[in-house]
Formats: C-alpha cells, sequence, structure tokens
C-alpha cells in the first residue's frame, strides 16, 4: 500500500516536473514542410473518370442493340398480375432498406473507433 | 464543439486538410517534444529537429494509422524510432551505468530543487528504462501501449519501469517524502 503510494507520488512529481511547452512557432514551421495537398489531383481523376464512364455507357448501349432489353424487361413486367408486383415493389423495398441500415452501422462503427 | 483527434484524422485523410494537421500538430507538439528532449538529454536543438521529423511522417503515413491505438501513443511510436535512428546515426545509442548514477546523486549540493534533480536522475537512467519510465510514468501510457511504442515484450517494459523506478527513488531518497 505503502509502496503504492510512493509510486504515484513518483508519477506525480515526473508529470509535474515537465512543463507545457509552448507552440512558439513549432507548429507554423511544420506545417510550411509538408508537401504540396493532395487536392491538385482531383480534377484529373475527374478528367480520367468522366470520359471512362461515358465512353462504357455508349458501349453498352451499342451492345444491347440500343437498350432493347430495357423494353422487353418493361413489357415482361407490365404482363405480371398486379398481386406480383406489390410484391416485387415490397421485397425491393425491404431490400433497399437493409442494404441502408448495414451501411448506417458500419459507418457508426467506424466512427466511434 | 472541439473536433477530436479522430475527426481530425479523418479531415487530413478524406480533404488532405493541413490545417486539421496543423490542430493535432497544436494538441501533440508539447507531450511529443517534452518526450523527445528527455530521451535527448535535454538537447533542446536536437529534440525540436526530431520532433518536426516525427510529425512529418505522421502526416506522410497517416493512412497506416488505424485507429487501433490513441494517436499520441502511435505519434510517440514514431518519435522514439526518430530518435533511434538519428542515435545509430551518430553512435551514440547507449545508456548510462548504473555506477555513473549513484557517484552523480548528491541533490542537496548538486541542485537547488526537486524538479531539477528528477530531471537530472532521468536523464542518467539507462534509455531503455527512461524510455519506459518517461512513456508510462510521465506520459501515462499503459505498460501495454509502451510495450507498442519501444516494440519490446510486455515484461522488459515492466522490468525496465521498475528498476527505472528503484533507480529514481533512491537518487530522491534525500529529499524524502512531500
Amino acid at each position: 500500500m505503502n509502496e503504492m503510494s510512493e509510486e504515484d507520488q513518483l508519477d506525480r512529481q515526473l508529470r509535474e516536473a515537465v512543463p507545457y511547452i509552448d507552440d512558439d512557432g513549432f507548429t507554423a514551421r511544420v506545417l510550411q514542410q509538408l508537401p504540396a495537398p493532395r487536392r491538385a489531383r482531383r480534377p484529373l481523376r475527374g478528367a480520367i473518370l468522366l470520359p471512362s464512364a461515358i465512353i462504357a455507357s455508349f458501349l453498352a448501349y451499342i451492345l444491347s442493340d440500343g437498350g432493347r432489353f430495357l423494353v422487353v424487361a418493361i413489357a415482361r413486367l407490365a404482363t405480371l398480375p398486379t398481386l406480383w408486383l406489390l410484391a416485387l415493389a415490397f421485397g425491393s423495398g425491404i431490400l433497399v432498406m437493409a442494404g441502408g441500415l448495414v451501411a448506417a452501422v458500419s459507418k457508426t462503427g467506424e466512427l466511434r473507433s | 464543439m472541439e473536433l477530436t483527434d479522430a475527426d481530425l484524422i479523418a479531415r487530413v485523410l478524406v480533404d488532405d486538410d493541413q490545417h486539421a494537421f496543423g490542430e493535432l500538430v497544436r494538441r501533440h507538439q508539447s507531450s511529443v517534444r517534452g518526450l523527445l528532449r528527455q530521451l535527448t538529454r535535454t538537447d533542446l536543438a536536437l529534440a525540436d529537429d526530431l520532433s518536426q521529423e516525427t510529425f512529418l511522417r505522421a502526416y506522410k503515413n497517416i493512412r497506416s494509422f488505424r485507429g487501433e491505438a490513441r494517436f499520441s501513443t502511435w505519434l510517440y511510436r514514431i518519435a522514439y524510432n526518430c530518435f533511434r535512428e538519428d542515435a545509430r546515426r551518430r553512435k551514440e545509442f547507449v545508456g548510462i551505468d548504473e555506477d555513473k548514477l549513484q557517484t552523480e546523486q548528491d541533490p542537496q549540493v548538486a541542485n537547488p530543487g526537486l524538479r531539477h534533480d528528477l530531471m537530472h536522475a532521468l536523464s542518467l537512467l539507462p534509455l531503455r528504462e527512461r524510455s519506459a519510465v518517461l512513456l508510462c510514468c510521465q506520459n501515462g501510457l499503459s505498460h501495454d501501449e509502451a510495450a507498442r511504442v519501444l516494440d519490446i515484450p510486455l515484461g522488459t517494459v515492466k522490468t525496465n519501469i521498475l528498476r527505472g523506478r528503484e533507480k529514481l527513488k533512491r537518487t530522491l531518497a534525500a529529499w524524502g517524502p512531500n
């Protein structure tokens, strides 16, 4: 017990022995030496991604015969019974909500850690 | 509301926000510089150079910070590595032996105050004991965190702290209980 309080006292003395060191321009000197921000690279990333997305969409449109598969899919949906359509809409809603919940929970975990 | 270290780190990671990193430097500069001043035996110029190097490395490698440890612990580890590399370069990576500690302790004659004696006694400890005492007793790291910073086994940290404390207590015995 006595030894414990001696240790505490020594730790306290050690902490008190080191005063707070004033910044005194230290942070400014560090910031001056940092490399240039990476933000300059963002326009380049956009310049690559946007044309790639446009070309990929164009290719998909051509290869799918002018998006004909969409017309076929919509026509099939239109022939489905109303009850089936309702079930499909409900199922899709549940799936989207579950995905949103999973994303929100994992993001909360990340922020806490 | 004041932003947490985690918020500031997120801003550095996402937006490369150097102002946010500046705030992190402002928050931790005192403890990092204090640690390095003790490790370099109060060579202020060298300690500040190593502190700058520590923060520059932290900025360049911030993506490797996974948030498993406290940001300060991560910084101490970088600071200790900077110090060790510099000491290797200078070939001064040696501790002072116990005989020297014994011969140099006479606080009432040589030094005007307890604080001065404590710092002096601390500077005479071998590096392994000094580092462990500084991190755990002065900067409040757990033994486990100190083991990670110093990259040594947990048992070795505990032994070094025990030995370091004993030597400091012997040195300060002349002052009696406060």
